[in-house]
């Protein structure tokens, strides 16, 4: 997380980059060209761009939570995850007809169970269930994240805090072509009688990535220093 | 029709990676099973050329052991690993044995 900027004294001068890097300019010289054509006015781009960027983790939370209140869209989640997600309003292609900016033909609902637990990464880029989580964490995009995951999991996961007994198998799933992938957690077992809508609340971006999973008393608005206040 | 069915141990092949092909190099030599089978996509050697219309083929989920992709693989031995080949990167690994491994 870069939030240096906030934290150094508030006299040293934020340090920023003067010169556009190539694909900046050429984003630009697009969506100019793009503007001056007719195909899309500057508004409608803002417009998508506060959309895009509004998308966030809660239509994955939701998937999941429906999947583990009902054992039949489970099935049909695993079968095909984007139909799947199309029943609770989540259409991989809208609103340009070919989804949002990360390509996609597949989904892959991957299931952990007792024995299996499941993570995501792209060691390619940074491919991401757009649809479902919204903008990828800083750290997915990284190269410390892509190249470390698949080679030691393990450990990559122990320093988000995650112990994986030697008896589960860990699955890495790397994204480098078209599937997409969302990790289905395992619900925990002390959410008995709870409504979808209340699962839905401790199912957090980082447990369907795979590098956490849901816990009662950690929701999608719990603030760190709230927690520490109740300790 | 696809050269490979779910069950199939595969390797990958080693083919030349002047340009863009989306085949990682720590899967490149390694043998794993087909998992999944996948309908038929333009390959990405194309598709990064806004080549959308060219060649197409099935693509294939794989899944590795851990301890074959990493010799010194340090965590569970029933670790996995999955990721997608397009048909030509991948060959039958009976097949491979018998042509011999390339250093």
């Amino acid at each position: 997380m870069n939030t240096s900027h906030q934290h150094t004294d508030a006299h040293t001068p934020i340090e920023g980059r003067d010169e556009a890097i190539e694909f900046e300019i050429l984003e630009t010289a697009v969506r100019e060209l793009s503007i001056a054509k007719g195909l899309f006015s500057a508004e409608d781009h803002r417009r998508f761009m506060e959309w895009y960027d509004n998308i966030g983790p809660t239509g994955g939370a939701r998937v999941v939570a429906r999947a583990w209140v009902d054992p039949q869209f489970k099935q049909r989640l695993l079968a095909d995850g984007v139909a799947a997600c199309k029943e609770l309003g989540i259409d991989w292609m809208a609103p340009t007809g070919h989804g949002t900016p990360s390509d996609f033909t597949w989904l892959v609902a991957c299931e952990n169970t007792p024995k299996l637990h499941n993570v995501i990464v792209c060691t390619l880029c940074s491919c991401y269930p757009r649809p479902l989580l919204g903008h990828s964490p800083a750290w997915y995009e990284r190269p410390n994240y892509r190249r470390r995951v698949v080679r030691w999991p393990r450990q990559v996961l122990a320093e988000f805090g995650l112990i994986i007994p030697p008896d589960v198998e860990i699955r890495v799933h790397d994204s480098n072509q078209k599937t997409r992938y969302i990790v289905l957690p395992m619900r925990p077992s002390d959410t008995e009688g709870w409504s979808e809508e209340k699962l839905a609340t401790i199912v957090t971006r980082d447990t369907m990535i795979g590098v956490a999973v849901p816990r009662i008393d950690w929701t999608t608005t719990s603030t760190p220093s709230g927690q520490a206040r109740a300790e | 029709m696809s050269k490979f069915e779910i069950g199939d141990r595969v390797t990958v092949r080693n083919l030349p990676a002047l340009f863009h092909t989306r085949t990682q190099g720590y899967t490149r030599g390694h043998t794993g099973v087909v998992v999944g089978l996948r309908p038929k996509w333009v390959i990405p050697e194309d598709e990064a050329w806004g080549r959308y219309e060219g060649r197409r083929e099935p693509f294939y989920m794989v899944r590795f052991n851990q301890r074959e992709l990493w010799p010194d693989y340090g965590g569970a031995v029933i670790d996995t690993l999955e990721t997608e080949f397009s048909e030509r990167w991948l060959e039958s690994a009976a097949a491979e044995n018998t042509a011999g491994k390339t250093p």
